[in-house]
C-alpha cells in the first residue's frame, strides 16, 4: 500500500495540516477471500491483496490521487467517492455509464480531485451493484477548523453493513428475473461492524469519542444504539449540524452520521452497542437470520463483553429534525421544480424493475458526460440523452426543487451525487403524493437539514431543494443497489454549457482508453449518433410495457375459443336433437 | 357465487341421479308390467317397497361416503394436498373432464339408457327364470330380496362414481360451494326421472337433456383447459415461489412467456370477483389465458365436434342398413314402442320375455 505516509499520519493525528496535500493511494483491486462472519468464506473484492480495503483519511483541501488498477480478472470495476461535490472535476465521480467508462479488467484508471469539503464520507465501486462484494471502504475528510473540534478527544470510524455469502453479480441476475416477478430483493445472509463481527472498541474513562458511523450495506438500514451511553449528533454526510442529542439512530443505506460519546468516569464495566437492520426491507425474513451485529464498548478488557438488551421497540431519531451549524436558510424561490413518482412494476420480460415517472433508467450508449462535452450548444437539449436515462436538464444558478413520491410501500434512500441538498419536507408514511395545498412551503423549517442521501418513507414523499452551482452530470438514485440495477435512477443534467467551459479537452487519456478497451463510444447522443443528434435509433433501452389488456393474438385466441365452443354446443344440439327425429320417423 | 355454487358437481349430481332415476323408474316399470293389477297387491307393494328401500339406502350410504371424503380432505388432508394443489387440480380437472366427455354423450341417449337398464335387470331376472319355475320365483332369499339389491348396488355403483367425479372436480373448491350445488343436481336428475317415468313430452324432455349436455360440454371443456392450466401454474409458482402468490392478479401472477392474453381484473381466484368464478367454472375463464389452456380448450372441443359428428353418422348409416333390410328388429321395435307407449313399454322385451317362459 504506497499511502503517502506523511499524510496519512498527519491526517490520523487531526495535526492542523495548513499547507494543502498531495495524497496518493495505489489501489490494485483484486479478489481474495474473507470470512468476516464466520459463517462462509467467499472470494471479496480487496485492495493490494488484503480485505477490509483501507480507508481514504485526508485533510480539507487536500488534493487526492487514487490509481485504480483492475486485477480482478472477471469483472471490470470503478470508484465512486460517495458524497463528494467533485466541483470541477465531474469526471471523478466515478459512476459508470455517467462520468466514464468502466474499467476492464487488467485497466487501470486515475482519480484525481480536491477535496475541499469536511466530514464523513466513503468510497466504493460504482459499477453493476458490485461494491457489496466488498469494494468499500471510508472516506474521512477531517477538518482542523471543525466547530466541534474541541469537544472531543479522539475519534472512531465505523461502518455498518448487510452482509451476502454469494456473488452480486449471481444475485443480481436472480434478482432481475422472470423467476422473480415481485421484485423480492435478496436478504442478506448476516452484518457486519467493521467489516466483522463482535468488534471491541477501546474506550478510555472520562474521554469524548467523535464516532463516524457509516451504513456501507446493499440495502439494509441500520437501528444503531450504544447501551447505556447517549449520543449527541454533530454531523450528518458531511454537514455540520448543531448538537443533538439521540438515544438511537436510523442510519439507511449510504448515510453517515458522526456522533459525540462520552465516556463513564468508572471502568466498572464494559457496554454493548448494536446495528440491527431493519427487517420491514426484507420480503421474508429466513429462518434463522441475526439482524443484529455487536460491538462492546470495551473499559476493561478483563471484563465481561455482556450480551446486548432485549429492547422493547425501536425509536430512532427522526434527522429531519436536524439544524444545520452554519444555519444556511432554505432556498425560498424556486427556479425549476421537479416532480419525480417512483415505483415498481414488471416489464414484458416478466422481471420487476423500478421507475421514475413510468420510465426505469438503463445506461446509455455513451457515458452521459461524454454526451455534454460533445454535443456543443445541444447539449440543453433533454431530448440527446436518450429515453431511458430519466434526464433532468438544469441552468447554472437556479434553485431546484426535486419532489419525490414514493408510490411504493418500501423505504428508500435517495441519495444526489454533487451536492448535499436542503431537506424541505419529509410526509409521513402512507401520506401519498406530496400536496403543496395541503403543506405549503411556508410551514418548511427555515434552516433545512441538508444531507446527500435521505430516507422516504413508505408510500411517503419528500421535497428537497439545492441551488445547480456545480456543473455536472450527477445521479439521483436509491442507494439501494438492487434498486440500482432494477433502475430506480435519474440523471441530472446540471449546467451542460458550462461544464463544456471546465472539461473540454481535459477528460485524461486514460479515462477515454478505458472506452476505448471496452468499445465504448464517447461522443454523440445516447445512442452515440454524432451527426444527428436528436436520432435515438440504436439507443440502449429498456423492455417492453406490459400490455394492458388483450392483445391482436388475445382477440384472436377468445374469438377462437368462443367460436369452438358454438360450433360444439351446435353439434351436439343436433346430435341430440336426432334422436327425437329417430323416434318418431 | 362460486363459494355456495359449484356448477360442475351440480351437472355430476344430475347426470348421476338421472341414470339412478331410470334404472328405478325401469324397475317400478317391470313391476307394474309383471305384477298388474290380476297379481298380488300385497306382494308388488312388498317389492315396490324394497326398491325404495334399495334406492333409498344406497343414496344414503353415497352421501356418507361423499361426506366423509370431503370431509377427510378439507380437515386432515387440506395443508398436505395445498404444497401440490396444482397438479392435483389439473390432473383431477383433466380426469374428471375426460370422464363427463365419456358420459356426457349417454345422456342425449336416454332411450339407450332405459334400454341398456332394461337388458341389464331382464337378464338379471332371466337367470333365475331359468332355474326356477314361475311359481317360486320370490321364495328364496335372493329372489326375495332381488328388488332390493339391484336398485341398492347399482345406485351405490352410480353414487361412488359420482362421490369421485365430484372430489375430482371439486378439488380446491371451497366446502361451501358443495351441498347446494349437490342437493340442486339431485333434484332435478331425480324430476327428469319421474318425468321419463311419467311419459312426460319427448320433445320438450330432449331438448332439456340437450341444453343440460350442452352446458355440461362446457363445463367439461374448461376444466380441462383449467386443468392444462393448473400443471403450468404450478410450474409458475415452482419457479416464481412466494412471488407469484403474492402478485395477485396482476404482473407477476403469471409467466408473461406463455401468455396469450392477461387483464389485471377478473381473475376467477379473487374472491372479490365472484362472477368471474362461475365464469370460470363454467366455460374455464382465465384472467391468464396461456398458449396451453387456449390450445387445449380449442383442442377439446375438436375432439368433441368430431366425436359427436362421427356416433351422429355412424347412427344414420346404422339407420339407413336398417331401413334398406325393411325388417324391423328387436330393438327398433322396441324404441317404437317406447316412444308411442311410455307405460307399457318400457319393460316390453322382458314382458315378452315371460310370456314366452
Amino acid at each position: 500500500m504506497a499511502i503517502s505516509l506523511s499524510s496519512f499520519l498527519i491526517s490520523l493525528c487531526l495535526l492542523p495540516a495548513v499547507i494543502a496535500d498531495v495524497v496518493v493511494y495505489d489501489f490494485d483491486v483484486s479478489w481474495v477471500y474473507a470470512n468476516p462472519d464466520g459463517l462462509a468464506n467467499r472470494p471479496v473484492m480487496g485492495i493490494n491483496g488484503k480485505w477490509p480495503v483501507p480507508p481514504i483519511v485526508v485533510t480539507k483541501g487536500d488534493q487526492v490521487v487514487v490509481n485504480l488498477k483492475n486485477s480482478l480478472g472477471n469483472e471490470s470495476t470503478s470508484l465512486h467517492f460517495h458524497g463528494l461535490y467533485q466541483n470541477g472535476t465531474n469526471h471523478m465521480d466515478g459512476p459508470v455509464g455517467v462520468t466514464q467508462c468502466t474499467v476492464p479488467p487488467g485497466n487501470s484508471f486515475t482519480y484525481n480531485f480536491t477535496v475541499d469539503q469536511p466530514g464523513t464520507y466513503w468510497y466504493h465501486s460504482h459499477n453493476k451493484g458490485q461494491y457489496p462484494d466488498g469494494l468499500r471502504g471510508p472516506f474521512i475528510v477531517n477538518d482542523p477548523e471543525s466547530p466541534h473540534k474541541n469537544l472531543y478527544d479522539e475519534e472512531i470510524v465505523l461502518t455498518f453493513s448487510d452482509w451476502y455469502h454469494d456473488f452480486m453479480n449471481e444475485l443480481l441476475a436472480g434478482f432481475i428475473s422472470i423467476s422473480n416477478p415481485s421484485g423480492a430483493e435478496p436478504v442478506p445472509d448476516s452484518s457486519l461492524v467493521n467489516e466483522t463481527r463482535d468488534l471491541s472498541v477501546k474506550i478510555e474513562p472520562g474521554k469524548t469519542y467523535l464516532f463516524r458511523i457509516i451504513n456501507m450495506g446493499a440495502f439494509a438500514a441500520q437501528y444503531v444504539w450504544f447501551e447505556d451511553h447517549s449520543m449527541s449528533i454533530v454531523e450528518v454526510d458531511g454537514i455540520y449540524t448543531e448538537p443533538t442529542d439521540a438515544d438511537m439512530l436510523y442510519i439507511a443505506a449510504a448515510q453517515r452520521y458522526s456522533v459525540l460519546i462520552t465516556a463513564k468516569n468508572s471502568t466498572d464495566a464494559n457496554f454493548a452497542f448494536v446495528g440491527s437492520m431493519d427487517q420491514d426491507l426484507f420480503d421474508v425474513v429466513p429462518d434463522g437470520l441475526n439482524p443484529n451485529v455487536t460491538g462492546w464498548l470495551v473499559y476493561d478488557d478483563n471484563m465481561d463483553l455482556p450480551e446486548p438488551k432485549e429492547i422493547a421497540e425501536f425509536e430512532p431519531f427522526d434527522d429531519f429534525t436536524l439544524v444545520p451549524d452554519d444555519q444556511e436558510g432554505i432556498y425560498d424561490h424556486v427556479d425549476h421544480s421537479v416532480e419525480l413518482t417512483m415505483k415498481m412494476d414488471n416489464l414484458d420480460d416478466g422481471a420487476n424493475y423500478a421507475f421514475f415517472n413510468d420510465v426505469t433508467y438503463v445506461s446509455p450508449k455513451v457515458p452521459t458526460l461524454y454526451t455534454v462535452l460533445s454535443t456543443g450548444p445541444n447539449a440543453t437539449n433533454p431530448a440527446i440523452y436518450g429515453s431511458n436515462t430519466n434526464q433532468i436538464v438544469l441552468a447554472a444558478g437556479e434553485v431546484v426543487e426535486i419532489i419525490l413520491n414514493n408510490d411504493d410501500p418500501g423505504k428508500h434512500p435517495f441519495h444526489l451525487h454533487g451536492h448535499a441538498f436542503q431537506v424541505v419536507y419529509r410526509s409521513d408514511e402512507e401520506a401519498g403524493a406530496y400536496d403543496a395545498s395541503v403543506t405549503p412551503s411556508s410551514s418548511f423549517p427555515s434552516t433545512p437539514m441538508r444531507r446527500d442521501t435521505l430516507l422516504v418513507h413508505p408510500n411517503g414523499n419528500i421535497v428537497i431543494r439545492f441551488r445547480a452551482d456545480n456543473p455536472g452530470v450527477w445521479l439521483f438514485h436509491c442507494h439501494i443497489e438492487w434498486h440500482v440495477a432494477s433502475g430506480l435512477v435519474a440523471t441530472v443534467i446540471e449546467d451542460p454549457l458550462g461544464l463544456q467551459k471546465q472539461l473540454n479537452g481535459n477528460i485524461p487519456a486514460d479515462h477515454l482508453a478505458n472506452c476505448a478497451a471496452g468499445s465504448v463510444p464517447t461522443a454523440g447522443n445516447a445512442a452515440g449518433n454524432t451527426e444527428d443528434l436528436l436520432d435515438l435509433s440504436g439507443e440502449n433501452t429498456s423492455p417492453g410495457k406490459i400490455p394492458a389488456g388483450f392483445t391482436a393474438r388475445g382477440i384472436v385466441a377468445l374469438v377462437f375459443s368462443i367460436l369452438a365452443a358454438f360450433i360444439g354446443v351446435a353439434v351436439i344440439a343436433v346430435y341430440g336433437m336426432s334422436e327425437v327425429k329417430n323416434k318418431t320417423h | 357465487m362460486p363459494n355456495v355454487f359449484a356448477v360442475s358437481v351440480f351437472f355430476i349430481c344430475f347426470r348421476e341421479c338421472l341414470e339412478t332415476s331410470i334404472i328405478v323408474s325401469v324397475l317400478l316399470a317391470f313391476l307394474k308390467q309383471t305384477l298388474g293389477p290380476e297379481h298380488d297387491a300385497a306382494v308388488r307393494k312388498k317389492l315396490v317397497k324394497q326398491v325404495w328401500l334399495g334406492v333409498g339406502l344406497g343414496i344414503f350410504i353415497c352421501l356418507c361416503i361423499g361426506a366423509g371424503v370431503i370431509a377427510t380432505f378439507y380437515t386432515a388432508g387440506k395443508s398436505s394436498f395445498e404444497s401440490a394443489e396444482n397438479i392435483w387440480e389439473g390432473a383431477f380437472g383433466i380426469l374428471a373432464s375426460i370422464i363427463i366427455t365419456i358420459m356426457g354423450a349417454a345422456l342425449l341417449r336416454v332411450s339407450k339408457l332405459q334400454d341398456k337398464w332394461r337388458v341389464k335387470i331382464t337378464k338379471l331376472l332371466e337367470d333365475k327364470d331359468s332355474k326356477l319355475p314361475i311359481r317360486g320365483r320370490f321364495k328364496t332369499w335372493g329372489e326375495k330380496y332381488a328388488m332390493f339389491l339391484l336398485p341398492f348396488v347399482t345406485v351405490l355403483r352410480e353414487g361412488i362414481e359420482a362421490v369421485l367425479f365430484i372430489a375430482g372436480v371439486g378439488l380446491g373448491l371451497p366446502a361451501t360451494s358443495f351441498p347446494l350445488a349437490v342437493i340442486c343436481g339431485l333434484g332435478v336428475g331425480a324430476l327428469v326421472g319421474v318425468l321419463i317415468y311419467k311419459g312426460a313430452n319427448r320433445t320438450s324432455l330432449q331438448v332439456f337433456l340437450v341444453v343440460s349436455t350442452c352446458f355440461l360440454y362446457l363445463v367439461a371443456a374448461g376444466l380441462f383447459s383449467r386443468g392444462v392450466w393448473n400443471l403450468e401454474e404450478n410450474a409458475w409458482v415452482k419457479l416464481a415461489g412466494e412471488g407469484a402468490a403474492e402478485a395477485g392478479s396482476g404482473p407477476g401472477s403469471y409467466d408473461i412467456r406463455k401468455i396469450v392474453w392477461h387483464v389485471n381484473c377478473c381473475s376467477p381466484d379473487d374472491n372479490g370477483d365472484g362472477g368471474w368464478g362461475v365464469f370460470n367454472s363454467l366455460f374455464g375463464w382465465q384472467n391468464s389465458a396461456t398458449y396451453g389452456s387456449v390450445i387445449s380448450y380449442n383442442l377439446y372441443w375438436l375432439i368433441v365436434i368430431v366425436g359427436f359428428l362421427y356416433m351422429g353418422y355412424k347412427e344414420r348409416s346404422a339407420r339407413a342398413a336398417v331401413s334398406s333390410d325393411e325388417v324391423p328388429s328387436d330393438s327398433s321395435s322396441g324404441h317404437g314402442e317406447s316412444a308411442g307407449k311410455k307405460h307399457e313399454g318400457v319393460a316390453t322385451s322382458a314382458a315378452v320375455r315371460e310370456v314366452s317362459g
